[in-house]
């Protein structure tokens, strides 16, 4: 749909859960961190990263030169206030970035110092990476080649995972791409034969493309450290990407040894481009300049065809039939997971939610939620016309579908029944009670049923019991 | 006093009815106790077989447009 307006609608949603990266550096050591707060562009996106709330505090904190006493910050708070504002201490302060804060608020003085100084610019010590010196001979690549090769390596490996077991063969993603893939459970191997999508990897795929790129970025970082990578140097290098400018070239020289070593790794994930794997220069496309900010990932105003990620294409009618305005195979391979497709022609793909492919979708492990909020999100605009916006009978039917499956539910222990005497009967059951292993009761019929974990203990009583009056 | 080892399963009564008569039909050939309503217990290693032989019996209710 060219010409149709972006707003950030989008993205506005993202704000709410705490950013995918943020858990993952909380459980990273001070001595970690402080050394990440080395480097401005690392405490820049950092400061990007957080809440709202975490933010404000941040920015009041940045430029005093003395600590304010905890109750002086805390007078400020309204009662209704309170829990926010505590949950944001304690954010600050796993983070490392706001030490004690129950005694006197004051930043990191590393944070502060390097805060300031991506503020206010200055310093030389390159962490919002090097310019590449102008090259007469090859002009800077064009924005356009950058987001086109962006998005062809990202939607390889989408692609690659969604047509796995389907009998296709799509392009193969790189080794290093494959292994990660494994790695984080999304895809797997069954005896030795080729890789195969996982549920998780089906879930991953209803994604948005940020989240998605997160997700394997942080496997990327639990991995570093099996392979002896510095962790501070991969995070620093990520967030150095997210701070440069799309269309500009960089020089590799200020780089690290181990950040010059990703940058094959990143070349596979389509987040930086170079001419030639040996090139002392690269290029960061848009996945990785967008890293830390809410514009989207992949170019949306498309002309080559490709892209359009995050623009609406899907029409869903009451009566189960949907029509998907694309000409992407991703797309159409995604939707082929719980769409049952009917028709394609060179710019729509028409199908029905049905019984049948919404079962296989369920079997796959793709749960009714993801099926529709995946409607939603890629809904076309006139669709947002409707409220609400996907339709009532379809939503309901999905999850009707999905309760079809789970009918029956059991639980393996042991049925407990013929005791002599009323009394002996309560007398266990109450003993099974205070394990909170009974499952299933009745007083008339004296028996009940416990479950597995329960019964070592069970018997035990009743033997000892038995033993007693004997 | 006894205890039988078995999987209790909990569903509606629609299914229970279901289950009875294919319990019935190989006669009696997992169900250990019928409970109540909504409770059965049946033969451990019986559970992925009765689910398949469930799900083919319902299986036979559902129509769809596409046949």
């Amino acid at each position: 749909m060219p010409g149709a307006s972006r707003d950030g609608t989008i993205d506005g949603a993202e704000e709410d859960p705490p950013h995918t990266l943020l858990p993952f550096l909380q459980s990273q050591s001070q001595n970690t961190l402080t050394r990440l707060y080395q480097r401005p562009s690392a405490c820049l996106s950092m400061f990007r990263l957080l809440p709202p709330l975490d933010r404000q505090l941040v920015m009041n904190l940045l430029w005093l030169e003395s600590a304010v006493p905890a109750g002086t910050m805390g007078a400020w708070v309204t009662r209704q206030g309170r829990k926010l504002y505590d949950e944001a201490l304690l954010n600050l302060s796993r983070l490392h970035i706001l030490p004690n804060p129950s005694v006197k608020l004051s930043l990191n003085g590393m944070f502060k110092t390097s805060l300031r100084q991506a503020v206010t610019g200055g310093g030389n010590n390159g962490s919002f990476g090097t310019a590449a010196l102008k090259d007469d001979k090859h002009p800077p690549v064009s924005i356009e080649v950058l987001d086109t090769y962006a998005v062809e390596r990202w939607e390889t490996i989408l692609h690659y995972m969604v047509s796995s077991g389907t009998g296709q063969l799509p392009t193969k993603p790189s080794p290093g791409v494959l292994f990660l893939l494994q790695r984080s459970g999304l895809m797997s191997t069954v005896h030795g034969s080729a890789l195969q999508i996982t549920s998780a990897g089906f879930q991953f795929l209803l994604h948005s493309p940020h989240d998605q790129l997160w997700q394997l970025l942080l496997q990327y970082l639990h991995m570093a450290e099996e392979r002896e990578m510095d962790l501070v140097e991969i995070l620093s290098f990520l967030f150095m990407l997210s701070t440069m400018e799309l269309g500009k070239e960089y020089s590799i020289e200020s780089l690290s040894v181990t950040q010059k070593a990703m940058l094959e790794d990143l070349r596979d994930y389509g987040l930086i481009w170079q001419r030639r794997t040996q090139s002392r220069r690269f290029s960061p496309t848009r996945l990785a300049t967008t890293l830390t900010s809410l514009l989207p990932p992949l170019p949306t105003a498309t002309s080559s065809g490709a892209g359009s990620q995050d623009q609406g294409f899907i029409v869903l009618e009451t009566n189960y039939r949907l029509y998907a305005y694309t000409d992407n195979p991703l797309q159409t391979a995604v939707l082929n997971l719980f769409v049952s497709l009917k028709y394609r022609f060179p710019n729509l793909v028409v199908g029905s939610i049905t019984r049948e492919s919404v079962r296989k979708a369920l079997a796959n492990g793709i749960t009714a939620d993801q099926i529709i909020s995946y409607l939603s999100t890629h809904a076309h605009p006139q669709m947002r016309k409707n409220k609400p916006l996907i339709p009532v009978t379809v939503q309901d039917q999905v999850r009707l579908w999905e309760l079809e499956r789970n009918r029956l539910k059991s639980e393996e222990g042991y049925l407990y029944t013929a005791f002599a005497s009323q009394a002996d009967y309560e007398y266990v059951l109450n003993y099974a009670k205070q394990l909170n292993v009974v499952l299933w009761e009745n007083p008339a019929k004296r028996c009940f049923f416990g479950n597995l974990e329960g019964h070592g203990n069970i018997r035990g009583f009743i033997e000892r019991r038995t033993g007693g009056q004997a | 006093m006894k205890a039988i080892r078995g999987v209790l399963l909990t569903c509606d009564s629609a299914v229970k009815q279901i289950l009875l008569t294919i319990n019935e039909r190989e006669g009696n050939s997992f169900i250990i106790e019928d409970l109540d309503d909504h409770h059965l217990v049946i033969k451990a290693d019986e559970e992925y077989r009765v689910r398949k032989e469930l799900e083919a019996e319902l299986e036979k209710n559902t129509y769809s447009l596409e046949g």
